[in-house]
């Protein structure tokens, strides 16, 4: 599949508004504004568009439930707090494509009836975020924002707003909580955004790269985009690859291409002399795949099916010098740093998870501990008010699962019994 | 009212239309415990203690967050629900300490009552605890003028949060950092700054916030008394409850202490203001009068008993014209008294404008948006004042206007002045005018009935020590038209009575026979007086509280959640009995229930 | 006990918790053009709303200041017509705010799986011992302050240091992390690759 989204990346000025106008820039946007937004949602509806952030779930659905009816503004809060672990396709495509993202802001707003798209960016992104704002700046001044957008006489806004360094902030609820100057904590659920999101308001909440799949459908049609992938896993994907392979990067891919493929394929295989150990397919807070396991399309229903989800489409691959009891220390140190503390379990689960990976890493475990792991992450999974419970109950899971006998070394042998060269010399020292 | 019915537990409960699973099962006598959820406040669904198993829904559902529908299905009892329970309060309690013996929640705390009903046996916890300024007492820190703060024992519920953003109306209380370093704190450690301060005790579900007032002072078990009332400070009339310790006759300290709120939803919702929460102590404060006084000749108060001060009282009436007695009446005087007044004035020939109704008026520095604002009157009963057809003359600022009844005693017009103010101190507004006075000799004749000994007592001719609205059953109007019973707590102290009683003396005295017994009786007439007001129907039979023996220790247990105790946990044992408990009644082990 | 809200607080018996106290700082306000840029950008939230201007709010602070003092917390407060309260729950839960004097440059290395697996914990090993400092702390010269952060969302770069919040450097090697450190010195941040896709133009 040619690439669609990210076709022009590398040309030098691929971000600017000339460039875009003169491959097809905005065209996506004229034709929407031609059609009624009823026919729009169903549009991307039948394309099969699903959510690009994680859950997969049908972006045309989300557009549908939001309540029109009400006198009340709508809204389209924009994802772009892409801080899933191994993710890192919105950063490219905001920084070498932001006006596909307006483009696509505008038609989702559109969409809905809303006249003001507020982009979440998260604040580690301040170089994403000066060339957004300055090409927004521009397609302002040409009239593709703001006042009259088009010719067409609809007005409607975008801005850009900077978050300061909050992975929950990427859960919808908690991204409104935060463009509303809170903290980013996630709130109960009913009520959805698309009935009372942002400022009580009816908001759709979707991610940069989902937004980005707009404009194509509009001109080519939603037939063309559900056949670039298998059945409901249509248009085409960004696959962020990193970790142990040669050449990491963004790949754009149909979702009939298999995981084998993108990674050694696209993304060069594994680095010179070593052997792939696992595979984290979705952004950290998906179950691992072992290198047996990746023969599967890489897409949202193929990978479920494996036991794992293709969540942000972050590739965290791990060549054989990995400890998986490491990497399972190393994850849980970014959820417990991570989580909003919210929630009972989450908040003080994740520190006792931690905890207790760290002395086992450290080789002063006991072999109750992995018994005592996986209570307290099943204790976690499935009962605090986001997905983040479930998140952080997968590293531990998933390694024990498939790297038991790594947890059983290190207690026995009383030391880390995979100590690669590329970790601090110190290891201990530095993990604390 | 629209209803829904549900199955819990195989039990088959209508609940009314938009409420929650959790609020339904509280209703209904079904256990399901809860910290971040508050009846006065907006659901936050973050403890996650209160999961429930629904049908037909893939997780366990938080019970405070989910509506009520149709046809549901419940369960609490699930093996998966009893796991999930367990487990979630196996997180709450690694960091919290175990220091129950020295904490003030100790007996009536949430967390304890739920971690014994509902939590695992034991907790797997083997890293030592998190500790903020160290353990034990140490952790406690100021939180503000009325409150302490335990940095260890919060359970980051953020009802206290949620109560300063919602009810007060000024968010004080914020968290800092985040995740497992979260803790609750005022900006810069500034502490909280409200006149409603004492509530976030009352939220709080363990011995986090504790108030400087009751801290270390008294245990659940050692209150075994408490007396339903409502509070007579302002004219909002909150329904609180009193609190009494257990103490033998001879040992020191005061028997009451601490007042609470008591859940009325039309007066006062949950809560209480500081003034009335915590500004008791004058009740049983030095400054209470025991006996009456009676000015001698060299200008000496001496202590006098009732029969001298009341003959002597009617005599100097007598030799003044009985027609001559002017009356100045603190807007504390209830109803009961109220009317006793105007029986004797009318007996003795007062005129309309012999009477004057004092109190005292300030506004309460709040924030504007608050949800309980505290009224500016510092009177119960103005309003009863008024419809007793007393004049009752206000300024707009609340502040009473007597100026005309001022001037006449300022001028020397008035020749004896009955001044009639049972607390709380200052309560009757400024009255220095009348000590000048009395002191200038403009007024040759000063009896002054109250409960303290005042400037202004210390200037009376006979001194009449009556009751404070803790020691009589009376009743008030509040500011919305209500009538309330206030209920007798304590007995007055020394030989001080309770003010019917004096003045239906007072009045045999001077020759006039009102003929009550007690303070029904005098009710019973009001009501009859007042039985053209609708707001007064069902006066006379207005149903005041005795102190309770508190059975069953639940019962007298934290005042936001007592309505919960009613109907929850009546299967657990008591530990405290009614009347004189028989000693071989009273297991030695308290013997802990298991769950089924 | 007096029971009145404005009687004094702390006087007797004090008990201060052993909390670290952002410092209070010199007395702040924005100068003009910080307080229109940040009435501008108010002005993009409904006008009920200002308080979603509070993370903009505290970059300013940043900008004009280096960190978060309680002054400052207390003038934003004061701007956007929020509690202070509410201003310190904001700053002190996103990372990016810094709640004490920092150096002239936060090295802030991801340390998150990807980046880890690429040598980070080498990174953070190397600028510690070449500093001389350990993590989250501030040279004696006050030049660098050292800090881990999480993933950073540039996992194909690692390991990824961002400097200052807004600066990058990418494909960090602890075998040259001493001569960045040098070269920030000498040349300040142009010594810093940038944002890959810029390179590769």
């Amino acid at each position: 599949m040619e690439p669609i989204l990210t076709r022009y990346i590398q040309e030098s000025n691929s971000y600017t508004l000339d460039f875009f106008l003169k491959h097809e820039g905005y065209q996506g946007l004229r034709k929407a504004l031609a059609t009624q937004p009823n026919d729009i949602i169903e549009m991307v509806k039948a394309s099969g568009l699903r959510g690009r952030g994680g859950a997969g779930f049908p972006t045309g659905m989300k557009f549908q439930f939001v309540d029109k009816k009400t006198p009340k503004p709508k809204y389209i809060a924009c994802n772009a707090d892409e801080s899933e672990p191994g993710t890192f396709k919105d950063h490219v495509l905001m920084e070498r494509n932001p006006h596909l993202l307006f483009e696509g802001c505008l038609i989702g707003c559109w969409a809905i009836g809303a006249k003001m798209a507020y982009i979440y960016i998260r604040g580690e992104f301040y170089h994403v975020q000066k060339v957004l704002e300055s090409e927004l700046a521009k397609a302002y001044a040409q009239g593709y924002a703001g006042r009259n957008v088009m010719g067409s006489g609809w007005d409607c806004d975008i801005v850009i707003h900077r978050g300061a360094g909050a992975y929950e902030a990427g859960e919808e609820t908690a991204l409104i909580e935060s463009l509303e100057g809170k903290r980013a904590q996630p709130r109960i659920k009913p009520p959805f955004p698309a009935v009372q999101g942002l400022y009580d308001c009816p908001t759709a909440v979707n991610n940069v790269e989902t937004l980005c799949n707009l404009p194509c459908i509009m001109i080519n049609g939603a037939e063309w985009f559900a056949k670039l992938g298998p059945e409901k896993n249509g248009g085409p994907k960004l696959y962020c690859i990193s970790g142990h392979v040669k050449k990491p990067g963004v790949y754009e891919a149909s979702m009939n291409t298999t995981i084998k493929e993108l990674i050694f394929d696209r993304a060069g295989g594994i680095r010179e002399g070593h052997q792939l150990k696992a595979v984290i397919p979705g952004g950290s807070s998906v179950p691992i795949l072992l290198p047996d396991q990746l023969d599967i399309p890489a897409s949202f229903d193929s990978v479920q099916k494996a036991g794992s989800m293709l969540g942000s489409a972050g590739m965290i691959v791990m060549d054989e010098t990995t400890c998986m009891v490491w990497a399972a220390m190393n994850l849980m140190h970014f959820y417990k740093h991570e989580s909003c503390g919210k929630c009972t379990p989450c908040r003080e689960g994740g520190d006792w998870l931690w905890k207790i990976l760290a002395r086992i890493e450290r080789g002063e475990g006991q072999m109750r501990d992995l018994e005592l792991l996986t209570s307290i992450s099943n204790n976690i999974a499935g009962k605090t008010l986001c997905a983040f419970g479930d998140a952080e109950a997968t590293p531990p899971l998933t390694t024990l699962k498939h790297f038991r006998g790594e947890y059983e070394a290190h207690i026995r042998e009383g030391r880390c019994t995979v100590p690669a060269d590329w970790r601090a010399k110190g290891v201990a020292e530095v993990a604390h | 009212m629209e209803t829904v019915t549900l199955t819990i537990d195989g039990r088959q409960v209508t609940v009314e239309k938009g409420k929650t699973v959790l609020q339904g099962a509280i209703e209904h006598g079904i256990k399901v415990p809860y910290y971040c959820y508050h009846p006065g406040l907006e659901i936050d669904g973050s403890c996650r203690v209160c999961l429930v198993k629904i049908e037909k829904m893939p997780k366990l559902q938080t019970s405070c967050s989910t509506l009520v529908a149709e046809g549901m299905v419940v369960s609490t009892e699930a093996p998966d629900v009893v796991e999930a329970r367990a487990s979630v309060l196996e997180f709450l309690l690694i960091n919290h300490p175990l220091d129950c013996p020295v904490c003030d929640k100790g007996g009536e705390c949430p967390l304890q009552d739920f971690a014994y009903s509902f939590g695992p046996n034991e907790s797997r916890m083997e890293f030592p605890r998190r500790v903020f300024d160290g353990e034990g007492v140490k952790a406690d820190v100021d939180f503000g003028p009325t409150l302490m703060l335990n940095r260890n024992r919060c359970i980051l519920c953020t009802r206290c949060v949620r109560f300063m953003k919602e009810v007060d109306g000024d968010a004080q209380i914020n968290i800092v950092d985040r995740g497992y370093g979260s803790e609750i704190a005022t900006f810069q450690d500034e502490g909280v700054h409200s006149l409603i301060s004492g509530n976030l005790m009352d939220v709080c579900p363990v011995g986090a916030i504790t108030t400087k007032d009751y801290r270390f002072k008294s245990r659940p078990w050692d209150n075994p008394e408490a007396i339903d009332t409502i509070c007579t400070f302002c004219e909002r009339g909150c329904n609180t409850t009193a609190w009494l310790r257990a103490k033998p006759e001879w040992a020191k300290g005061a028997l009451l202490v601490r007042t609470t709120p008591r859940l009325n939803p039309d007066v006062n919702g949950y809560w209480m203001c500081d003034i009335g929460r915590f500004d008791y102590h004058w009740i049983e404060g030095d400054d209470r009068l025991h006996r009456p006084l009676v000015k001698m000749e060299a200008g000496l108060q001496q202590p006098a008993d009732w029969r001298e001060a009341t003959a002597k009282a009617a005599d100097r009436i007598t030799a003044a014209g009985t027609g001559s007695l002017r009356f100045l009446i603190s807007a504390h005087a209830s109803l009961e008294e109220l009317f006793l007044i105007g029986r004797l004035g009318s007996a003795l020939g007062t005129p309309e404008d012999g009477v004057a109704i004092s109190w005292r008026a300030r506004e309460k520095p709040q924030p504007a948006d608050t949800k309980f604002k505290v009224p500016p009157i510092d009177a119960p009963n103005v309003n009863g004042a008024r419809d007793m057809g007393f004049p009752v003359k206000a300024s707009s600022d609340g502040r009473p206007d007597i100026s005309a009844f001022r001037q006449q005693v300022e001028q020397g017009r008035v020749k004896a002045l009955f001044v009639f103010d049972p607390g709380p101190p200052g309560s009757i507004g400024d009255v220095s005018w009348v000590s000048q006075a009395r002191a200038s000799g403009k007024l040759a004749l000063l009896i002054v009935q109250g409960a303290l000994i005042t400037d202004l007592a210390r200037a009376a001719d006979i001194v009449l020590p009556g009751a404070s609205s803790f020691e009589k059953d009376a009743t008030y109007v509040n500011y919305q038209g209500r009538v309330q019973a206030a209920s007798r707590a304590l007995p007055a102290p020394g030989d001080a009575q309770e003010d019917w009683q004096i003045f239906v003396n007072l009045g045999l005295a001077l020759g006039i026979t009102l003929g009550y017994t007690d303070s029904a009786h005098v009710r019973a007439d009001v009501a009859a007086a007042m039985s053209s007001n609708a707001a007064y129907a069902g006066l006379a039979d207005l149903a005041f509280a005795r102190p309770v023996t508190a059975q069953h220790w639940l019962q007298a247990s934290n005042p936001s959640e007592r309505w919960k105790w009613d109907v929850m946990f009546q299967d657990l044992p008591p530990v405290k009995f009614a009347g004189r408990p028989d000693p071989s009644s009273i297991p030695t082990v308290i013997p802990l229930t298991e769950r089924d | 006990m007096s029971f009145h809200p404005l009687m004094p607080y702390g006087s007797e018996g004090f008990q201060k918790s052993e909390r670290t106290l952002m410092a209070r700082g010199e007395p702040f306000a924005f100068t003009a053009e910080r307080a229109a840029k940040l009435e501008d950008i108010c002005s993009k939230y409904p006008p009920e709303r200002r308080k979603s201007a509070v993370l903009a709010a505290l970059y300013l602070v940043q900008e004009q200041q280096q960190y978060i003092t309680a002054s400052a917390m207390r003038h934003v407060a004061e701007f956007l017509r929020i509690t202070p309260a509410e201003v310190e729950d904001v700053a002190t839960y996103y990372v990016m705010f810094f709640k004490a004097p920092v150096g002239k440059y936060v090295l802030q290395v991801c340390r998150t799986l990807s980046c880890a697996l690429a040598g980070a914990e080498r990174v953070t090993e190397t600028l510690s011992e070449k500093l001389g400092i350990g993590i989250g702390e501030t040279d004696p010269s006050g030049m660098f302050t050292l800090l881990e952060f999480e993933c950073l969302g540039a996992c194909d770069r690692a390991p990824v240091v961002m400097v200052n919040n807004e600066h990058w450097h990418e494909k960090a090697r602890p075998e040259t992390c001493a001569k960045l450190v040098d070269d920030l010195r000498q040349r300040g941040l142009s010594a810093l690759s940038g944002c890959h896709l810029k390179v590769e133009q």
